[in-house]
């Protein structure tokens, strides 16, 4: 036995190694991808059409339509891009036809939640906790379609500008400006139901 | 550095994107502007207000759909154990259609040349075991008469044991063969029906890739 006889390799595909092995017959490159990704676009989509059932459809779908595609994918764009851009897709078209029905568990998450008053400092705590996260999610719900994409992708999915810009097909300014403006009407809500930490430090005087 | 140059790059500063020489004019610009150290103050905050939504633990993995290399081992290991399974349940059928699996009990067309010379084998036992207890009965043979009987009906009970289990090994074969086709024909024309826009994916990609070249040129 010798020491050299085990030279240690990276053991770690990266995705674009994956895809070019799927793209040379190896089917089962697809299913560690979606080991590594499912999770994530699952999360995107729960943020982007909201809770329920439709979630898990919606992540078969995306999964789904990134196998049939992943044959002639083209390996310029980073494989995570294309996948969010197929769940962005895959979205947009389930509130194209369902419009108006997935927002309504985000409006009944908001209105909740106001029995608090009389209950111990922990409890207490653990509603407020409870209730900004309503807020909040029922606050991105309300943003308009194109500026939640953005916030969705950069504050929960952690993308970069590029990738978004990649996955949304638009370019990098108009991310920008769409985060932007999603910020600050997610910050002006936030404020306005009385959420501490939104509010600039001068206070808006509307 | 003013305000508006500010507010542009402020946004890499606040997700952590920003190369070093623009954080630092960013940060030199805040430190003297209030205003602009509140927006991305607020902004900070903001952030840690979001952070408070989290995608509930229970969202779970969503049912493995037809992507997988496993999915169609078990769908072949499916098919064997339904062809297997057909000669016990004969002319049962699982297939896939529509989407989804469907599972259907009963009496095959196929299956009825099969199943009725099965049971014209079973009658033909029963007659012969009633002629061999009638003969017993009387005994009118010697024990020895009767063994050799016995074991004649033996040997011909293996060797129809035998064609039967040729005859079903091909069949088994030829159905599975059919079978695979089928629903092969079904995988494909459901996965065609579920992706109709793939060439238009593509074209998508090809064209996302002329914004992003363009878009890092830009910067």
């Amino acid at each position: 036995m010798t020491s050299a006889s085990k030279i240690t390799r990276p053991m770690v595909p990266s995705d674009e190694e994956l895809v070019e092995r799927f793209q040379n017959g190896e089917s089962s490159a697809f299913d560690t991808l979606v080991g590594r990704w499912e999770r994530k676009v699952q999360g995107a989509i729960y943020r982007l059409v909201g809770p329920g059932e439709d979630v898990r459809d919606l992540s078969q779908e995306t999964l789904l339509k990134a196998y049939r595609g992943l044959g002639t994918f083209k390996k310029e764009a980073r494989f995570s891009s294309w996948l969010y851009q197929i769940a962005l897709n895959v979205c947009r078209d389930r509130m194209r036809r369902g419009r108006g029905k997935t927002y309504v568990s985000f409006d009944e998450l908001a209105d909740t939640g106001e029995a608090g008053s009389d209950v111990g400092p922990s409890a207490l705590e653990l509603i407020e906790a409870r209730d900004l996260s309503r807020q909040v999610a029922a606050a991105v719900a309300s943003l308009p379609q194109e500026q939640r994409e953005v916030v969705v992708l950069k504050e929960y999915q952690g993308l970069t500008f590029l990738e978004i810009a990649e996955a949304l097909d638009v370019p990098l300014s108009t991310v920008k400006t769409r985060l932007y403006r999603g910020l600050g009407q997610l910050r002006q809500q936030l404020t306005s139901q009385g959420i501490r930490g939104g509010a600039p430090v001068p206070a808006p005087t509307s | 550095m003013d305000c508006d140059a500010f507010r542009d790059d402020m946004l890499d500063l606040l997700y952590g994107e920003a190369a070093p020489a623009v954080a630092r004019r960013l940060e030199e610009h805040q430190a003297g502007c209030p205003v602009c150290r509140d927006e991305l103050a607020s902004f900070r905050r903001l952030r840690r207000d979001l952070a408070s939504w989290r995608t509930p633990p229970d969202l779970g993995r969503p049912p493995r759909p037809l992507y997988s290399a496993r999915w169609y081992l078990a769908m072949a290991a499916g098919l064997v154990l339904l062809v297997g399974g057909g000669l016990a349940l004969r002319g049962s059928e699982l297939r896939y259609e529509h989407g989804g699996m469907a599972f259907r009990l009963g009496q095959a067309p196929e299956a009825a040349a099969f199943s009725a010379a099965l049971s014209a084998q079973e009658e033909r036992h029963r007659r012969e075991m009633d002629a061999l207890r009638a003969t017993v009965a009387a005994a009118a043979r010697s024990d020895e008469e009767t063994l050799r009987k016995v074991h004649q009906m033996i040997a011909d009970s293996e060797a129809r044991q035998a064609t039967l289990v040729t005859t079903g090994l091909t069949r088994l074969e030829e159905r599975t063969e059919a079978r695979r086709q089928y629903d092969l024909a079904q995988v494909g024309a459901g996965l065609s029906y579920l992706d109709g826009k793939a060439g238009l994916q593509a074209a998508r990609t090809t064209e996302l890739m002329g914004h992003v070249l363009q878009a890092s040129q830009k910067r």
